[in-house]
């Protein structure tokens, strides 16, 4: 196996916080690699680690079988980073844009054809400053990709877009992994991990939680399903619905959440606990186990707190 | 290699100035209004020192002397009945009024326009002088002749040209305080750097770059006060361009590293605000942009000249005014030089890319 990143025992603090504590991560060549987590998991410090940007306080990294301290610059000229936002003057117009990066390196890719990729044509001789957000977003995603970067780093590339513009960026995304170029993003939307990566590892607190497929994850957790039964108003007790059941039951804020290890058993079970307690149920809703749920169960925390 | 990425940065730093309206305003807008406005209004009055004269009846011989001595001097008389001149001097624009005849005068001379009115005085007192003489048959009496001149110098300059090299210094000043303090600020707390730090663009070739942006747009700036000098008040180089050019790139370069260093001393945009208004008020005040310092007390001037910016004003004043030559700046580009080595080296060791 070709990795495209090495990592191991990074660590990395800021006076008083420890923002990583001992990441280990390789990414395979020509991989979508996804780091999730939470706002303040340490996924922007690991990135910068991996981009050259921060040293690290201890740990190794290769990137391309790379050194940082001894081949930085040829790192620099065959990766691509993009940022959050594009960091660009405000006055730079989208065309000038492409063609000043362009000219950090010895070989970039025409400007014409990253119009055409990022859909800017038209916009080519808009001020930046004048995008809308999508489209400032994907002006971003082409400064990255101007030196046709063999691997891409993306660091939540869609955040505050809609669900068009999210789409759009997307497909851009699946285009690099069909090039055969290495992609490690990172997001906090569920979502785009499992519509996009081969792989994610789950983040939390500076360190690497779980690693694997979307799929693999979501397994692992041995719950494939959950009900959510919905009450109008307070909702009735708890206790005598749980005894019977004998399965967890959650009490959420408007639902109570059941997880099913064997749905076609347990929802049954469930159905006629309801119908022996008389329970005054709303509505069932039956959904199988995401990314989300995964990361609930190892951290107890929900993503977007 | 590197040369393209440099002419290529250069070039979008230059192209990127020119779209930001406020940074052609204090380039090119504000020293033109300031050398238009304060060259004229201290630039004296062109048609002489004016005085009223309130007398009844003329025609005493020493009248008649007086009035031709105060013509020669260039005062332009205006003679009124008393009442007439009482008006007038009541109206308050009068510096002087000359009230009485025949070798029996008295001169009232308004408090409040004292550079005037110093002037007539003088003249007054001069021109009776001469006329007592006359009238007891003396003849004419010679003067000591006068030539106006700036120290060291053959250039009779107004005060435009005093204030000329003056406003290049506060450009270049404001050049490095505010803007490329502000921009360098700006990019660190933005990102603009870290976006530049993942690319294989060296950081020399970037901010050597954004220096020589800086310098074009001082340079530019000079060139058109100079221009301007040159049209409206007769204002030329006395000295060489090499050396004007010279003074100027040392200066820009000495202060483009202050805005680097000061830069690296703030955070984000707002907080940087302060800092620049620190370094900026004390530099423009105690230099002298705008007025010589020479009737302050010796130990503010000996001060003052130890600041970095008082040997860029000294030097161009003494070459574009006086026709020094470079050689002779040696102890003002010595101090110049002096401060950009400390200057530009503790820029180089407090920046950060990231």
């Amino acid at each position: 196996m070709e990795w495209a990143i090495e990592a191991s025992g990074l660590e990395k603090s800021f006076r008083d916080v420890h923002a990583v504590r001992g990441l280990d991560l390789k990414v395979a060549k020509g991989e979508v690699f996804g780091l999730l987590g939470p706002n303040g998991a340490g996924k922007t410090t690991s990135l910068e680690m991996l981009e050259g940007l921060t040293k690290p306080d201890k740990g190794e990294i290769r990137v391309l079988g790379l050194d940082w301290k001894s081949h930085g610059q040829e790192i620099r000229s065959r990766i691509g980073v993009q940022f959050q936002s594009t960091q660009l003057d405000d006055r730079v117009k989208v065309r000038e844009a492409l063609a000043l990066f362009g000219n950090y390196y010895e070989k970039a890719r025409p400007v014409a054809d990253l119009l055409k990729l990022l859909q800017l044509e038209e916009k080519a001789e808009s001020f930046q400053s004048k995008l809308s957000g999508g489209q400032r977003q994907r002006l971003a995603l082409g400064l990255a990709l101007v030196n046709d970067p063999e691997l891409v780093f993306l660091d939540e590339p869609t955040t505050g877009l809609d669900p068009q513009a999210r789409q759009s960026l997307w497909d851009i995304v699946r285009n690099l992994k069909k090039e055969g170029r290495t992609v490690l993003i990172t997001t906090h939307y569920m979502d785009e991990a499992e519509a996009l990566c081969d792989r994610v590892g789950i983040m939390d607190k500076g360190q690497i939680l779980q690693l694997g497929t979307p799929r693999e994850l979501i397994a692992s957790l041995n719950q494939p399903s959950y009900a959510e039964l919905e009450f109008q108003g307070a909702g009735p007790d708890v206790g005598p619905f749980a005894a019977r059941l004998g399965l967890p039951v959650e009490v959420k804020a408007g639902h109570w959440a059941v997880s099913l290890s064997e749905p076609r058993q347990d929802l049954q079970k469930l159905l006629a606990c309801v119908n022996e307690l008389d329970l005054p149920m709303q509505q069932l809703h039956v959904r199988r186990a995401t990314l989300e749920d995964v990361f609930l169960h190892r951290t107890g925390r929900s993503l977007r707190d | 290699m590197y040369l393209r990425m440099f002419i290529n940065q250069y070039l979008m730093g230059l192209k990127l100035t020119s779209r930001v309206p406020a940074a052609i305003f204090w380039l090119f807008a504000f020293p033109t209004v300031m050398l238009l406005g304060l060259g004229t209004l201290f630039g004296g009055a062109k048609e002489g020192p004016k005085l009223v004269w309130a007398h009844a009846a003329a025609g005493a011989p020493v009248d008649d002397f007086l009035q031709q001595a105060l013509t020669e001097r260039g005062v332009k008389i205006e003679v009124l009945s008393p009442a007439q001149a009482e008006e007038r001097w009541q109206s308050g624009k009068l510096a002087a009024l000359l009230e009485g005849d025949d070798g029996h005068y008295s001169l009232r001379v308004n408090n409040y326009l004292m550079m005037q009115a110093m002037q007539v005085e003088a003249l007054v007192q001069q021109g009776f002088l001469m006329a007592q003489a006359k009238v007891q048959g003396a003849g004419d009496l010679a003067r000591v002749p006068v030539v106006r001149s700036s120290p060291g110098g053959h250039h009779d300059g107004p005060y435009a040209a005093f204030l000329l090299p003056g406003l290049i210094g506060l450009n270049i000043l404001m050049m490095g305080v505010f803007s490329t303090g502000m921009v360098d600020v700006t990019m660190r707390d933005k990102g603009g750097y870290k976006r530049l730090a993942t690319t294989p663009l060296p950081r020399a070739v970037y901010i050597g770059a954004q220096l020589c942006v800086r310098l074009t747009t001082v340079v530019a700036s000079a060139m058109l006060l100079m221009l301007i000098g040159a049209l409206v008040f007769g204002v030329h180089n006395q000295g060489s361009y090499f050396g004007v050019l010279l003074v100027i790139v040392l200066g820009g370069f000495c202060f483009a590293s202050l805005g680097y260093l000061l830069g690296s001393f703030a955070r984000t945009v707002e907080s940087y605000n302060g800092i620049a208004n620190l370094a900026f008020l004390p530099l423009m005040l105690l230099s002298g942009v705008y007025f010589s310092l020479d009737s302050a007390p010796n130990w503010l001037q000996k001060g003052a000249d130890l600041l970095p910016l008082s040997p860029v004003l000294r030097s161009l004043r003494a070459i574009f005014n006086d026709g020094a030559s470079l050689a002779s700046q040696g102890t003002w580009l010595v101090i110049l030089a002096g401060w950009t080595v400390v200057i530009f080296t503790l820029a180089v060791k407090r920046f950060r890319w990231v």
